[in-house]
This record gives structure tokens, C-alpha cells and sequence, in this order.
């Protein structure tokens, strides 16, 4: 065999070990997509049974004192509250294959339509909360790993820890308290939908919600930045005078990522909590508060489990991006 | 002779001796500075490197020998270490303790730096096309397609073969001596008068190790440079240097010219661990182990930090600090009792 084909060799065994790495991320998002879908039947199913649990019955709510024992039944009968549980369940499972989460008890209007007003609000409280986070926490971990034994460093612990015992509706109010009634600085309630303005109703909501994100991440972040800053290749990156900017991101900040977004995705459950909360606190129109005026309150059965799938499937989608952001990252976790 | 970035001609000027020594580090200390006061790693080193001259580091673990590198390297407070004494002039500059500004001259641009083998020295998360290209724009700044070329080249010259399909991996597809030829090629990105190489074969296969140990060597003679080689194992620096300095609990014990020390060393210390090497030992008798523990940092024995161990030692070893390095025949030793070790083989 000539020096060239053995040259030729290692490239064709290479090609096919890339067709077959992308069989194995394809193999991987379906199989991803498949347990997303079973999350979301799984959400939905909980939420359906356990709603059913809770004392209280809504038509009972509705009617108050007025309600015969007929126009009871009627009202169940209209509401698809009628029958046996399973009964119930099928009904329910059937028509939201088609699309549709029902019709709100309360106030006759689709929770289609109710999820499709107050959701955006919430969608851009998140990634607000989430660009705020971050912009938090990076260089906050960065100099709490750097000086770690200084009293920056300590002082990082303890504020931490402070924040993250601190509920969010307490920060909340404090926070409302400082910048909005005595600085005037951000409004008290309320929101817009235009995209610029609305950033001056959200900032504040933000920010209170960072008290929850930007601890536990910034703890998670530093701690891989202590560990990378002793690997070997950083001493070799200061050797070679690499510029700030690239020393930074490319050898103390991606290699430690992956972690901190993983948990992210994992955190966005514990953000959607608390910022049905902040909403309340901020009277923003977002899901939190139809979840808790439109639905729980009145125990309006299709709104909460229409709002409990929604969150259900930003959950899933949020825990999957925040796997593609850390493969990227990082390439060691896509193997 | 082959021609590109790191051809002879391209550094024929560079390279006129001047008659002075390209590093000299003279009485050094080094210390971690601690909540409680300062605790030494290094005290008394003393290290002198002519252009394109190779000299390895000897001793133990916690001899203080990575420190040494740290300390020419300038990645000292990245430890929180620094210099509490003596000098270490490279060139016209002294290192200890130098403001960013010179170490700005002098860092990724003369001097290169190998790490150990048994760490990562490559960046597992941007391969190694970005780390070479990273390396040779450093100090050079230049389009990416030129810095790709002169990648390849670099590649090429540590004989790394397909150059241009491991610019595109990741360290974690290279195996150990791979990854340590792309170290070393990213370690002449900028034609460095001085390699430091930090225990470079740890953790590789004997047969991958003499591969490296034989480039190293190689490439240093063509481009010229100056070597400094860290190891705990005598046979690899008499293959590659021409001189040797011995250091036991932060200090130099010994030095000189490697074929003179090794075998004819004038410190109990270096017979004992030339005494206990594996690749010289006769067959059918026991291996020869060094009695005791080497002295833990910072808890160092008085006078001569050796004593308790050394077959030589007195009571006049005890006293005192510990011996500077004085001339006794044809190397420099810090053993009081130098002049009774004969110059007998053994």
C-alpha cells in the first residue's frame, strides 16, 4: 500500500464517524421530542387529578346560594364537569389533542385566548430575568473565584446566602418600596405591550426575580471557575499573553458554563413559581396572575390546567435549549 | 534546512551572544503568602542558562521545581506566590516580581512554556485551530488565514502527521503524545528563546515519552533555543541537557555540567538519587531507595536541609542556615562535605 491511500485511510473511517454522530444527535432530539411529549401528558394528567382533589366545587362557587339542584347539573353538563372522572379525563385529553385547553368557567372566555394575552408578558419577564441573571452573574462568579480568599470573596458567600433565604414576595415589596415609591425610578404597577416601553414595567420585576436565579447560579458558576482556574491550561493561556477579553471567555468562562446552564433549564420551573408571585406583587397581566385571579381563586378548573400544561411545556422547552447552549459550549457533553 | 516561520535564518540576528548568560536567577526566594505570614517554597535557588544551552531541574516533589518554572513564567500570583528575594534576569529584565509591563515583553513571546502531560494543557472546549492560531496571533497580529497556514507549519515541524485534520479536533480526540506535540508547537509559535518544560512526559507510555523527549531535543538545537527541562528523573535530562542543577527543599544543592554531576556528583543527595535510579541499577541487586521523607514545605530542618537523611551528616550539618552553592571541582555544590565525596564512580 502506497504512503498515499494509507494517508486516505483515516479520513474515510473519520467521515463515517461523523455521518454516524449525526445519526446519534438526530437519534437524540427525537428521542428528546418523545420524552417532552410524555412530560407534557404527564404534567396535564397531575394537574387534571390533583385540581379534582382540592375541596372546593366551582359550579357550587359560580352559583353561590341561588343554585337548585337542576340548574346545578345544567351547569355541569355545560361545563363538562358532569360524569365520572375518567369520563372527565377523556373528554378533556380529546379536546386538547385538538388544540383546545377548554373554556374558562369564570368568564366564559377561551383559555386559548387567556393564555395567548397574559403569556408574552411572562415570556419576556423570563428572558429578561434570564439576560439580567447573567449579566449578574458572570462577572460577579469571575471575581467571587478570582478573590475568592478576599473579602470580596466572603462577602459573595454572605450576600448569597442572605438573598437566597429572602422570598421573593419580601424583596418584592422592598424593592417596589425603594425604587418605585421613594427613588421614582420605575413604576409602581401595571405594563405595556410595545417592546421598548414595556422593558420600564419589567426591569424591576427582573430584578426581584434575579434574587432567586442570580445566587444559586452565581455559587454554581464560581465554583467551576475556581476549578478551572486550576487547570493547566489556563497557566498555559497567561503564558502565552492571550488578551483579556479572549482569556476570559474562551478559557475561564465557556469551559465552566456547561453546569451553570444546565441548571438553569432545571431552574426554570422554581422562575415560573416565583414569578407568578413578582406578577401579583407588580400587578403585571402575565400568566402567574390569571393562574391565581382567573384560576385558582374561583377554581376554575380549564384555566389552571390549560396555565399548568403551558408551564409544563416552557419547562421542557427551556431544559432542552439550555442542552443545546451547554453542547455547544462545551463539545465534551455532546459525546 | 527547511524554510517557514521557524527557519534558522529567520533568527540568525537574534542570535549573537553578547557573553552573557540568556537567564541567570540568582538567590531566589519564593514564598505563598498566607492569612498567618508567609510560608517559603523556595529559598536560595540559583540558576544560570546560556543561549541555546539546556539545563534540567532534579529533585522530588515539593523541591520547589514547578515553583521555579512559575517564578520564570510569571504565573507566580495566579497562586498567590511571589518573589520575596533575589533576581531573575532574562535578558536586560528582571523578572522578580516585574511590573505587567515587562512581563507583557516577555510572556508568550520569548519565553514558551510545555506544561505536564499528565494535565490538560489544551483547552477542551475550542480546538486546536483556535488555541494555535490564539497563540501565534498573540504577539503577532496577523488574518486568520495566514495564522492557519503558519498553524500547520507548526504542526509539521513537531511532526504531527494529517496537520490539518487535528487543527480541527478537539483535545479530547488526541491521544497523550498528540496533545504534547500540539503543546509544543504552540510553544513555538512565537520563536522563544527559552522552553520551559515542566515535567513534559509525565503520564505517557515509555515509548511516546523518548518520542517527545527526542523532538524536544531535536527542535531545540534547530531553532536555537534555550531549555529548561523540570523532572525527577535523572536519565531523561542526560539524554537532553548539557547541564543539570539539583534541588532538594527549595534550594539548589548542586550544579554543573550533566556528564560531570551525574557521575561524579559532589553532593550526598545527588549520589543518592543517581544511587537510586532504575535504568543504571545492576541486575540482581536491590534497588537503592533514598532513607526517609523529603522535609514538607514550609517545615524544613536547619542547616543543611538534608541532614536527616544523609549518610553524611553531623552535627555541623545542623547548624546554621542552609549552604550556599560554592565551586568544588568542576560543579558547584552546597555540601559542606563536598570535598570528601572523591571523584570515583561507583
Amino acid at each position: 500500500m502506497s504512503t498515499h491511500q494509507m494517508a486516505k485511510l483515516p479520513s474515510r473511517s473519520r467521515f463515517d464517524a461523523v455521518a454516524f454522530g449525526m445519526g446519534i444527535i438526530q437519534n437524540r432530539i427525537v428521542s428528546r421530542l418523545l420524552r417532552s411529549l410524555l412530560v407534557g401528558f404527564g404534567v396535564m394528567t397531575i394537574a387534571f387529578f390533583l385540581l379534582r382533589l382540592v375541596p372546593g366545587d366551582p359550579v357550587q362557587l359560580l352559583l353561590g346560594d341561588t343554585g337548585t339542584p337542576e340548574l346545578v347539573e345544567a351547569y355541569r353538563q355545560m361545563l363538562g364537569l358532569d360524569g365520572t372522572l375518567p369520563e372527565q379525563y377523556l373528554r378533556y385529553l380529546g379536546s386538547v389533542m385538538q388544540g383546545d385547553l377548554g373554556t374558562s368557567i369564570n368568564s366564559s372566555v377561551s383559555v386559548n385566548t387567556i393564555i395567548a394575552r397574559s403569556l408574552p408578558v411572562t415570556l419576556w419577564l423570563i428572558a429578561v430575568t434570564i439576560v439580567l441573571a447573567l449579566a449578574l452573574a458572570l462577572p460577579l462568579s469571575i471575581a467571587a473565584a478570582i478573590y475568592q480568599r478576599t473579602w470580596f470573596g466572603h462577602t459573595f458567600r454572605v450576600a448569597s446566602s442572605i438573598l437566597l433565604a429572602t422570598p421573593v414576595f419580601y424583596s418584592g415589596l422592598l424593592l417596589l418600596l425603594l425604587f418605585a415609591i421613594q427613588l421614582k425610578v420605575a413604576p409602581v404597577a401595571g405594563y405595556r405591550t410595545t417592546f421598548p416601553t414595556n422593558l420600564n414595567y419589567l426591569w424591576l420585576p427582573a430584578l426581584v426575580l434575579c434574587g432567586v436565579m442570580v445566587p444559586i447560579t452565581a455559587r454554581v458558576l464560581q465554583s467551576s471557575v475556581i476549578d478551572t482556574l486550576d487547570q493547566e491550561f489556563v497557566e498555559t493561556a497567561v503564558v502565552r499573553g492571550l488578551g483579556r477579553l479572549t482569556f476570559t471567555w474562551r478559557y475561564l468562562l465557556r469551559p465552566s458554563l456547561a453546569p451553570t446552564i444546565s441548571l438553569l433549564g432545571y431552574m426554570i420551573g422554581q422562575l415560573l413559581s416565583a414569578a407568578v408571585v413578582v406578577e401579583l406583587v407588580f400587578n403585571l397581566p402575565g400568566i402567574g396572575t390569571s393562574l391565581i385571579v382567573e384560576g385558582v381563586l374561583l377554581r376554575d378548573y380549564p384555566v389552571v390546567q390549560g396555565i399548568v400544561l403551558v408551564f409544563g411545556m416552557i419547562v421542557v422547552i427551556v431544559s432542552f435549549l439550555s442542552d443545546l447552549v451547554s453542547g455547544w459550549l462545551d463539545p465534551r457533553t455532546q459525546t | 534546512m527547511q524554510s517557514g516561520p521557524l527557519s534558522l535564518e529567520n533568527r540568525a540576528g537574534e542570535l549573537q551572544d553578547n557573553g552573557q548568560p540568556l537567564l541567570q536567577i540568582r538567590d531566589l526566594k519564593v514564598g505563598f503568602a498566607k492569612s498567618h505570614g508567609i510560608l517559603p517554597v523556595i529559598n536560595t535557588a540559583n540558576l544560570t542558562l546560556g543561549r541555546r544551552e539546556a539545563i534540567g531541574v532534579v529533585g522530588e516533589s515539593g523541591s520547589g521545581k514547578t515553583m521555579l518554572c512559575r517564578s520564570v513564567l510569571g504565573t507566580l500570583d495566579r497562586h498567590g506566590a511571589r518573589v520575596l528575594g533575589g533576581q531573575i534576569m532574562f535578558e536586560a529584565h528582571d523578572l522578580a516580581n516585574a511590573p505587567e509591563s515587562v512581563w507583557s515583553k516577555v510572556r508568550g513571546k520569548q519565553i514558551g512554556y510545555v506544561p505536564q502531560s499528565s494535565l490538560a494543557g489544551l483547552n477542551p472546549v475550542i480546538n486546536v485551530k483556535t488555541q494555535m492560531v490564539e497563540a501565534i496571533t498573540a504577539a503577532r497580529p496577523m488574518s486568520v488565514q495566514d495564522a492557519e497556514k503558519e498553524a500547520v507549519e507548526l504542526l509539521e515541524v513537531v511532526r504531527i502527521p494529517r496537520a490539518k485534520d487535528v487543527l480541527r479536533e478537539y483535545s479530547y480526540q488526541l491521544s497523550g503524545g498528540m496533545r504534547q506535540r500540539v503543546m509544543i508547537a504552540a510553544a513555538l509559535a512565537q520563536k522563544p528563546k527559552l522552553l520551559v518544560a515542566d515535567e513534559p512526559t509525565t503520564a505517557l507510555d515509555v515509548t511516546v515519552q523518548k518520542e517527545i523527549l527526542t523532538l524536544i531535543s531535536r527542535l531545540r538545537r534547530e531553532l536555537g533555543m534555550a531549555l529548561i527541562l523540570v523532572s525527577h528523573d535523572l536519565a531523561v535530562i542526560e539524554e537532553v541537557c548539557d547541564s543539570l542543577m539539583v534541588m532538594y527543599a527549595g534550594a539548589s544543592f548542586e550544579a554543573g555540567s550533566v556528564s560531570v554531576t551525574v557521575h561524579a556528583p559532589r553532593h550526598p543527595y545527588t549520589k543518592a538519587l543517581h544511587d537510586s535510579r532504575v535504568d543504571t541499577a545492576e541486575r540482581g541487586k536491590p534497588l537503592e531507595a533514598i532513607a526517609g521523607e523529603p522535609p514538607t514545605i514550609g517545615s524544613w530542618p536547619s542547616g543543611c536541609r538534608f541532614w536527616p537523611r544523609c549518610p553524611l551528616g553531623d552535627d555541623k550539618c545542623r547548624a546554621g542556615d542552609q549552604p550556599t552553592l560554592r565551586h568544588v571541582a568542576q560543579q558547584l555544590t552546597a555540601c559542606i562535605y563536598a570535598e570528601r565525596m572523591g571523584d570515583g564512580h561507583d
